[in-house]
């Protein structure tokens, strides 16, 4: 079989005749930039892990340094103590937070996927968006003059948990709604025609296989509440001691408030190391959180696939 | 019981109610914050935006009627280096979080393969949750690391030179005074990190949504991978970009403990260059609200609820703006599908 | 019902159960919370809190730090029992809060530190209010300054901008410093005195948090200047600061130290009334050092409920007297001085009003 050579001239390989796409500068530039991209964007990623992996690994290196067993079984007031009231008292706080922020939120979430088309649905949905942008140091700011002073509760486990539980609310709405949605409605159809009611279907039959979905709303929740700090400063104060069970008038511990007072401190001997090992323990929890969320909400998807 | 519940109101009825909680909320803080601030407000007019000095008064001298409410005498607030401070913050961070955030964004979406990429994306995720006091805490260790001899830190020295070599000295905000480290650029740094993750997974995830069709048309062109990306798949999700770097913005704004503790604390001055001391409204609030309650007059604590009103107000027309693009692009897209 | 919610229904209830339980069981110890003063935290948390707790091992006293402007604040608002404050009362506040009392616990005083590197331990700076003054207020820019050079004759001054470091938070130290800088600069020093203060905005000017703050930061800056508290004196010479000889009413430099600081007390104490809020700042006396100050409990004299008012009164008459918290052995460690005998009956003269 013969070779047809479509070149006019001899010996000069095939090149298309159109006009730009022979300007070898073109070709030269396309090349070039194909190279700085890819660096570039090897460049910004490798920077960002970089990054990742110092801060992380400096939490760990300073922390680790600092945790003896005295952390985990003695409080900050015994001397030059442990964590254990900062520790009891961030799951005081976050669970009490979780406590207000599951059921209305929840319900909101429900109400605003179920019942979609209503104007209260599109006033929670509109709230709930405002709602989240709101700085965490604003609702501080609020509570601390709303609840810690006027109202006179001082310094408390209950308005440190209903703050917190205003700021999760619109997060546990949202995944809510969400996780509500996926939900197939020839399920709901169904449970309607076997003669349900409203709160039947809802909580027997839709809720319950949006479960997956719901719980990383409320482990979300749960993980935000343990990692702020502002608004705690205000409304918890901070105690070395461990928590005496009142709800009002009595300030209490927690990691992240740990922290914010044993850096600053240099009188305390071994304050800083103490300071390091909660910001150690901290990390560790949020991200322990974020990790049994994310194998939930895999799990939910590897089901569903 | 349930039953009981039933016979007064219907269920739907009773979730209306649960769930108006969270719309109730939102109005009482704004509502309480608006009633609140109004003396301060009527006493602090449009000064308090364009004017700098947060000045509270003689405390120790008797009140005055000043512009008819009883103050300290020579009280007057401004909060110009506080609206300045905070946007100079966040106009760094997001200068650096969106080169840095959707170039890894690419590389994750484009190079990293599979099973790795859903591992280390789940690490760059990570990095959005460490809380704030720790990245703080972590900053200060930084600007503190290394001192030499005579007490400079590593980093001091890196502001030192910048500020004398060449071709940066002569570049208007960055050449001058080197700081003592404690300043916007550790606090745009700072925030920077904090909403990279955002940034980076959101689009990271726009990217791998966009249809094969697009990227095979594009190559069937003859592009080439990288063209492929800058020139189709980017612009085709630059509303979902723009979107998560606003929504980044946003969260930028409110961050209140790791910029309280590498900004430097400046009162009453604008930053002359990257190096200078600033305060942002929410650090300021932060460090002046717990001995706001010394001040007879009411007006200092008043005039921290105008500073949460200003910065909840820049927030929400942050994050409604957001929202409103990322609608628009979901809108957009289901039409061309 | 579903086997999931039969689960949560149970836990809920075992949760609920025993959080019920733990506010039951828990003995209701009396609390006695103090904040503020970071010049006086080292004092509550190192010495007279374990000292009170040796006699009386149940009684939980909480101190925390941040500055006498919260602890000012914190005691209004009867969010903690005791504030510590190195700045008394204001007329005003004492005008809104009848019966909040203003209680002299110790005697301190403050010293002004710089950071020259290089700088002779064995060489002394003397600077005076005025010169202070300008130095705050930006009219004296330079180490090598004439005014500074004047009052250190054949000391060689760098030639370097000064760098001021001030407090940030609402401070007692900002006011005892302001209240020299007023009373000894006279007109020339334009701002008031007060926990916070809307200082001039000098270049390069630093501010700080906390005396720990003031510490670090001035020993990070070099040729920075800034006000501590004198229980900060240990950290503050770890990090390379040296202390001023001020210029007293007398017109002679002294150097912070328990003579000069007694003679100070001694020649202004006196004139301290019933009520106990006095400036002893910039008194006469050859050898007074001229930044003293009383260490203030700010405390309600109406307490919410008798017993917490019997704990106060007891921890606050441990410290004022000489046998517990006033021993020499116990103020040393922060450089504190003793309240003079008839402070001392005027103090327990307040603590005894509290009911």
């Amino acid at each position: 079989m013969t070779v047809v050579q479509t070149t006019p001239s001899g010996g000069a390989p095939f090149k298309p005749q159109g006009g730009r796409q022979t300007n070898s500068l073109l070709m030269l530039r396309r090349n070039v930039g194909e190279w700085v991209g890819w660096a570039w964007a090897a460049f910004a990623f490798l920077g960002l892990a970089l990054i990742m992996v110092l801060i992380l690994a400096w939490v760990c290196q300073t922390g680790l340094g600092a945790l003896k067993p005295a952390v985990f079984t003695e409080p900050s007031s015994k001397g030059n103590g442990g964590l254990l009231n900062a520790i009891e008292g961030t799951l005081v706080i976050s669970l009490g937070a979780l406590l207000i922020a599951t059921p209305f939120g929840m319900a909101a979430g429900i109400y605003a996927s179920e019942f979609k088309t209503t104007i209260w649905a599109s006033v929670i949905r509109f709230l709930s968006d405002i709602l989240v942008g709101v700085p965490s140091i604003v609702m501080g700011y609020v509570g601390y003059v709303i609840m810690v002073v006027t109202l006179g509760w001082k310094q408390s486990v209950l308005a440190a948990c209903v703050t917190l539980g205003v700021i999760s609310l619109p997060y546990v709405c949202r995944t809510t709604e969400l996780a509500l949605r996926q939900v197939p409605m020839n399920l709901r159809e169904a449970g309607f025609a076997i003669g349900g009611g409203d709160a039947t279907v809802i909580l027997r039959v839709v809720l319950p296989s949006a479960l997956p979905g719901v719980m990383t709303g409320i482990l979300l929740a749960l993980s935000i509440s343990v990692g702020e700090t502002a608004p705690l400063i205000y409304t918890a104060g901070y105690s070395n001691y461990m928590w005496d069970g009142k709800l009002f008038n009595s300030p209490i511990g927690y990691l992240t408030g740990a922290i914010w007072n044993l850096y600053n401190d240099q009188t305390t001997p071994g304050a800083a190391q103490l300071a390091y090992a909660a910001a150690f323990l901290v990390t560790m929890l949020v991200l322990g959180i974020n990790i049994i969320a994310r194998v939930i909400l895999r799990g939910q998807q590897a089901a569903r696939a | 019981m349930a039953g009981i519940l039933r016979r007064v109101f219907a269920f739907r009825t009773w979730l209306a109610i649960a769930g108006g909680v969270l719309p109730v909320s939102l109005v009482i803080i704004f509502g309480f914050l608006v009633i609140y601030a109004w003396p301060a407000i009527g006493f602090n007019g449009l000064d308090f935006l364009t004017q700098n000095g947060w000045d509270p008064g003689d405390n120790y001298s008797s009140p005055v009627m000043l512009r008819g409410v009883m103050a300290s005498p020579g009280a007057h607030f401004g909060v110009l280096f506080l609206i300045v401070g905070t946007l100079c913050s966040v106009i760094l961070a997001v200068a650096i979080a969106y080169p840095f955030g959707v170039a890894a964004a690419v590389f994750l979406a484009e190079i990293v393969p599979g099973a790795i990429r859903s591992f280390v994306s789940f690490f760059v995720e990570l990095l959005a949750a460490v809380p704030s006091v720790v990245f703080g805490l972590w900053g200060i260790g930084v600007i503190s690391a290394f001192p030499d001899k005579a007490g400079v830190t590593a980093f001091q020295h890196v502001c030192n030179w910048i500020v004398a070599t060449p071709p940066f000295e002569w570049i208007p905000f960055v050449g001058g005074d080197p700081g003592n480290g404690y300043g916007l650029l550790a606090a745009g740094v700072i925030l920077a990190f904090m909403i990279v993750p955002l940034i980076t997974s959101t689009v990271r995830d726009a990217l791998i949504a966009q249809p094969a069709a697009l990227r095979e048309a594009s190559v069937a062109l003859g592009a080439r991978r990288f063209e492929t990306i800058v020139k189709v798949l980017l612009p085709s999700v630059r509303p979902v970009t723009i979107g998560a770097t606003i929504l980044a913005t946003g969260r930028a704004l409110g961050e209140t403990m790791a910029v309280l503790m590498v900004c430097g604390n400046a009162l009453g001055v604008l930053p002359k260059n990257l190096f200078a001391p600033i305060s942002t409204m929410a650090s300021f609030i932060a460090s002046q609200l717990d001995s706001a309650g010394a001040d007879t007059s009411g007006l200092v604590v008043k005039s921290l609820a105008e500073v949460a009103i200003i910065l909840g107000l820049m927030s929400l027309v942050v994050n409604t703006g957001a929202r409103v693009l990322l609608a628009m692009q979901t809108a957009s897209q289901r039409e061309r599908t | 019902m579903p086997k999931k919610f039969t689960h949560l229904r149970a836990t809920a209830l075992a949760l609920g159960a025993s959080a019920l339980l733990a506010g039951v069981a828990f003995a209701d110890p009396v609390r006695l919370l103090e904040s503020g003063s970071s010049l006086l935290f080292p004092m509550f948390q190192n010495q007279w809190v374990p000292g009170y707790n040796k006699a009386h091992p149940d009684v939980v006293i909480s101190p925390q730090a941040g500055g006498s402007g919260k602890g000012i604040a914190d005691a209004i608002a009867g969010i903690v029992q005791i504030g510590g404050s190195d700045a008394y009362l204001s007329d005003p506040q004492v005008a809104q809060n009848p019966g909040l009392l203003s209680i002299p616990l110790a005697v301190s005083s403050q010293t002004v530190d710089f950071n020259i590197p290089g700088w002779n331990a064995a060489k002394r700076m003397v600077l005076s209010g005025p010169v202070l003054a300008g130095i705050y207020q930006g009219t004296i820019r330079n180490w090598n300054d004439p005014a500074i050079a004047r009052l250190n004759p054949g000391v060689a001054l760098p030639a370097n901008p000064i760098v001021p470091i001030r407090r940030s938070d609402g401070s007692g130290d900002t006011f005892i410093f302001t209240q020299f800088l007023a009373a000894s600069a006279g007109p020339a020093w334009t701002l008031h005195y007060g926990t916070t203060i809307n200082w001039t905005a000098v270049p390069g000017e630093v501010g700080a948090q906390g005396n720990p703050g003031m510490v670090s930061t001035a020993g990070s800056v070099p040729y920075s200047i800034a006000y501590i508290g004198i229980s900060s004196r240990a950290a503050a010479r770890t990090a390379r600061l040296h202390e001023v000889a001020l210029i007293n009413q007398a017109g002679k430099a002294v150097i912070d130290s328990p003579q000069t600081t007694a003679a100070a007390v001694a020649a202004t104490a006196a004139k301290t009334p019933a009520d106990e809020r006095t400036s002893l700042i910039f008194g006469p006396g050859a050898d007074s050092y001229p930044i003293i100050n009383y260490e203030y409990a700010i405390a309600k004299q109406a307490q919410p409920s008798p017993d917490v008012a019997a704990q106060l009164k007891g921890f606050l008459t441990w410290v004022i007297s000489p046998a517990g918290g006033n021993a020499p052995a116990m103020l040393d460690a922060a450089s504190f001085g003793p309240l003079p005998a008839a402070v001392r009956a005027k103090s327990v003269a307040q603590i005894n009003s509290i009911h």
